[in-house]
């Protein structure tokens, strides 16, 4: 042990008593089995400071004024029982435990004083088994309290998170707006430099200005890219019965020219209605459609969509005949601005995928693609076949 | 449709903004005097002809932008559309902002329409020609109440 443990050590030493003192609430009618009850404590591990209550209102007075650590009762105490002071406790909203001591009362009754709410049951006639029933008591409740302590640090851990995660949210919202206008004047001032003088200065000069108009043209795109993604988390979800074949349907028609262009064929096999948020959703066909036509083989791309229903989910599966994504990129796809080829290779930011994972996510799905390098891509998700209760909440 | 020359006002704190809707305002067919201000405040006391404006010139179009020192659009535009006199003329918001709640914000205050303020020069330059082709060269504005 180093010098600093022992030192803590020392000062934790209680110096006048090693015992620890134990405040017990005694309600008991009978003077000679309170002496004996106190005598039993008295050779035990505890040091007792003890109070007595003979009837209900002295039983509130004595908890009122100090809360004991521990109650001891008779079960019949003439006008009143044992566990009517269990009751009286319950209303303070205190948790002590409660320890009968009685003579016998009989199984149904113990039984019954236990189902209440009773911590343990001691008969008078063998007052030996109390330091351990007082034991077990203690130990139950230190476990009680230190359960309710790690539940309410774990309630504010997750009101933390998601305070820190509303206030993310708010920052990328508001910096990706203020960031629009000044980008604006440096984008249009370079283009207006760009058409005026192009030609008038030499040759670096309109290179240089071809690379600043550029460059803040891919950054308004990223921008308003990072906008979508951040408008998706901000959105309520609002849920309505969608019919997903209309869906693909409407996202085909909005991807209508590069169809036509890459010859593309678009299988749909039977999908279901569900309750969904029917704009988001048609963005997530929209954009999955729309890479497995981007990212084509030599072949002119075939998509197929389909769905079947697993367990309480619906599970799409989106397969194209592409170029396919290797097995180690399975994961980084979807994380926004992650691109796999340059922008001379494929143009894009890197959004399309991060867009449909957080739409999937907030439906209460998952999203994963299945690695199958040089043999197409498939990408699968789920979508909850009943309403999951914490979307539900948003509606 | 009106025969002379028109007068526009610009509202934007923006001198960069500004420039360019002079600069597309220039290159169009329909001549224009363009009056700019860059406050609400202003806009207000140049629409009410006051202090220094005593002698200004009513605007037959009002380009007004939403966020704006002192006085911001939403309140100029308020003020405009609840003015008999000034209520008549044509106010085109001019802004930045996509969000719906600003467009049907300002819908409801009474904008004659809402602009969003495009990225490129060329999508910004072709706004403004719009605007300026639809309330300028198409539409039949008021005449100018003789005060």
């Amino acid at each position: 042990m180093s010098a600093s443990a022992t030192g803590i050590q020392r000062e934790n030493e209680k110096p006048v008593s090693p015992k620890p003192t134990l405040r017990v609430l005694l309600v008991e009618d009978d003077p000679a089995d309170r002496e004996l009850i106190l005598r039993e404590l008295a050779k035990g591990e505890f040091e007792i400071s003890s109070a007595v209550a003979q009837t209900p209102e002295e039983f509130r007075q004595r908890i009122k004024s100090q809360v004991p650590d521990l109650v001891l009762a008779d079960y019949n105490l003439g006008t009143w029982r044992g566990t009517d002071a269990l009751e009286i406790l319950r209303a303070e909203n205190l948790d002590v435990p409660l320890i009968l001591v009685s003579g016998t009362v009989g199984d149904m009754i113990a039984v019954e004083c236990i189902k209440q709410g009773v911590t343990d049951y001691v008969l008078k006639d063998s007052l030996a088994r109390l330091p351990a029933a007082m034991r077990g008591a203690l130990h139950d409740k230190g476990m009680r309290e230190q359960r309710k302590q790690t539940l309410e640090a774990l309630d504010r851990k997750v009101e933390e998170l998601a305070r820190s995660n509303r206030d993310l949210e708010q920052f990328a919202y508001v910096a990706s707006h203020d960031l629009q206008e000044p980008l604006r004047m440096v984008a249009a001032y370079t283009q207006l430099l760009g058409e005026r003088y192009r030609g008038k200065l030499d040759e670096q000069a309109d290179k240089y200005i071809n690379y600043a108009v550029d460059g803040a043209q891919r950054m308004q795109s990223l921008i308003h890219d990072l906008l979508a993604f951040s408008r998706v988390g901000r959105m309520e979800t609002e849920l309505k019965n969608v019919n997903c074949h209309d869906l693909v349907g409407q996202a085909m028609k909005d991807l209508q020219a590069a169809i036509t262009e890459s010859g593309a064929v678009v299988n749909r096999e039977t999908l279901p209605s569900l309750k969904a948020n029917g704009s988001q959703l048609k963005q997530v066909f929209q954009n999955l459609i729309g890479n497995a036509i981007k990212f084509h083989g030599s072949e002119p791309p075939v998509i197929t969509i389909s769905a079947r229903r697993h367990e309480a989910d619906w599970l799409f599966s989106v397969a194209d005949n592409g170029i396919g994504i290797p097995p180690e990129h399975a994961e980084s796809v979807f994380t926004i601005f992650n691109r796999l080829h340059t922008r001379v290779e494929y143009p894009g930011n890197g959004i399309g995928l991060a867009i449909c994972k957080r739409i999937i996510e907030r439906h209460g799905g998952y999203i994963e693609v299945v690695p199958r390098e040089g043999s197409g891509t498939i990408f699968k998700f789920t979508l909850p076949a009943t309403v999951p209760c914490e979307v539900q909440e948003c509606v | 449709m009106i025969p002379t020359t028109a007068e526009i006002l610009l509202v934007d704190d923006n001198p960069a903004d500004l420039d360019l809707t002079i600069d597309a305002l220039k290159q169009s067919k329909w001549p224009s005097n363009v009056s700019t201000v860059c406050d609400g405040a202003q806009a207000l006391a140049f629409l009410h002809r006051e202090g220094k404006y005593d002698s200004a010139q009513r605007p037959n179009l009002v380009l007004l932008d939403l966020n704006l020192p002192k006085k911001d659009g939403r309140a100029v535009l308020a003020n405009i559309k609840s003015n008999p006199t000034l209520r008549r003329i044509p106010i085109v918001m001019f802004s930045t902002s996509q969000a719906p709640p600003d467009i049907e914000g300002c819908y409801g205050l009474g904008a004659n329409s809402y602009v969003s303020k495009p990225a490129t020069l060329e999508a910004w330059n072709a706004a403004i020609q719009s605007v300026n082709e639809f309330w300028i060269g198409c539409a039949w504005l008021p005449r100018e109440e003789n005060q």
